[in-house]
C-alpha cells in the first residue's frame, strides 16, 4: 500500500513536472520562431535556427523534458499521461496573459474549462490500464 | 497546391509523426533489451516533426495553425490504442474530446 501510494506521488510529481518542461519549451520556442526568418526552404530554416543562442537553452529544456517523460512512461499508459500534458495549454494561456497582458475572452475561458474537465476525467481512469499485455 | 492546403497536410503529417515517436518512447520503457534505439527513433522523429510543424506554421495563420495542433492528442491515442494495445475506456474517449476542443479553443 505504501508502495502504491509512493509510485503514485512519483507519477503525479512526473507530470507535473513534464507540465512544467512543456510550458517553459513551449514558450522558448515560439520566441525562438518569432526570431526566424520566413523562408520556405528547409536548409536556411535550420541553419538560422542554430545560430540562435536561445537554441542551446532550448535543448536543454528538452532533454529534461526528454528523461522526466520516460520516467512517467514507465509508471502510466501513453493515453494517460499524454493527455494530462495539455494543461501545459492552460499554463501557456495563463502565463502569456500575465506576462504580456493578454486578454482571456469567452472562447480561451470556455477552453480552459474544456481542458480541465477533460483532464479530470482522463485522470481518474486507472494510470497503467492497458500495457499489462506487452511482453 | 495551395499554400493553406499544404500547410494542413504538414499539420496533419506532424501530429501522426508525434504520436509514432510518443509510441517508439513508450516502447522504450517497455523493452528491457534495446530501450535506447527506441528512444533514439523517438527523438529523430520529434525533430522531424518539428521541421514538419515548422513548415505548417510558414504556410498557415497561427490561428489556424495552432488549433489544428490538437490533432496530435487524437493520434497520440489512436497510436496508443493500435501500436501498444492500451485499452482508452469511456472516460479517457470523452477526456480527450473535451482536451482536443478545449486545446483548439484555447489557442484560437
Amino acid at each position: 500500500m505504501d508502495n502504491h501510494h509512493r509510485s503514485k506521488r512519483a507519477l503525479a510529481i512526473g507530470l507535473a513536472l513534464a507540465i512544467v518542461f512543456d510550458t517553459a519549451g513551449q514558450l522558448l520556442w515560439k520566441f525562438t520562431a518569432a526570431t526566424l526568418p520566413s523562408t520556405a526552404s528547409l536548409w536556411p530554416t535550420i541553419d538560422a535556427m542554430l545560430r540562435q543562442p536561445l537554441i542551446l537553452v532550448l535543448v536543454g529544456v528538452f532533454f529534461c523534458q526528454l528523461i522526466n517523460w520516460l520516467k512517467v512512461l514507465e509508471h502510466a499508459d501513453l493515453s494517460y499521461a499524454q493527455p494530462i500534458t495539455s494543461l501545459s495549454y492552460v499554463s501557456v494561456c495563463a502565463f502569456s496573459a500575465h506576462l504580456f497582458g493578454e486578454h482571456i475572452g469567452p472562447a480561451k475561458a470556455a477552453g480552459i474549462l474544456c481542458i480541465l474537465s477533460g483532464v479530470w476525467l482522463v485522470s481518474q481512469s486507472k494510470p497503467l490500464a492497458g500495457s499489462g499485455r506487452e511482453k | 497546391m495551395s499554400a493553406t492546403l499544404a500547410g494542413v497536410l504538414l499539420v496533419i503529417l506532424s501530429s501522426a509523426i508525434e504520436g509514432f515517436a510518443q509510441v517508439c518512447l513508450k516502447r522504450s520503457a517497455i523493452v528491457s533489451i534495446g530501450k535506447f534505439r527506441w528512444i533514439a527513433l523517438g527523438v529523430s522523429l520529434f525533430i522531424f516533426e518539428a521541421l514538419f510543424y515548422t513548415g505548417a506554421l510558414q504556410r498557415l495563420d497561427i490561428s489556424t495553425a495552432y488549433p489544428l495542433g490538437a490533432l496530435s492528442f487524437v493520434s497520440v491515442t489512436l497510436f496508443s490504442r493500435w501500436m501498444l494495445n492500451e485499452t482508452i475506456d469511456r472516460g479517457r474517449w470523452i477526456g480527450l474530446t473535451l482536451i482536443v476542443c478545449g486545446a483548439a479553443l484555447v489557442v484560437s
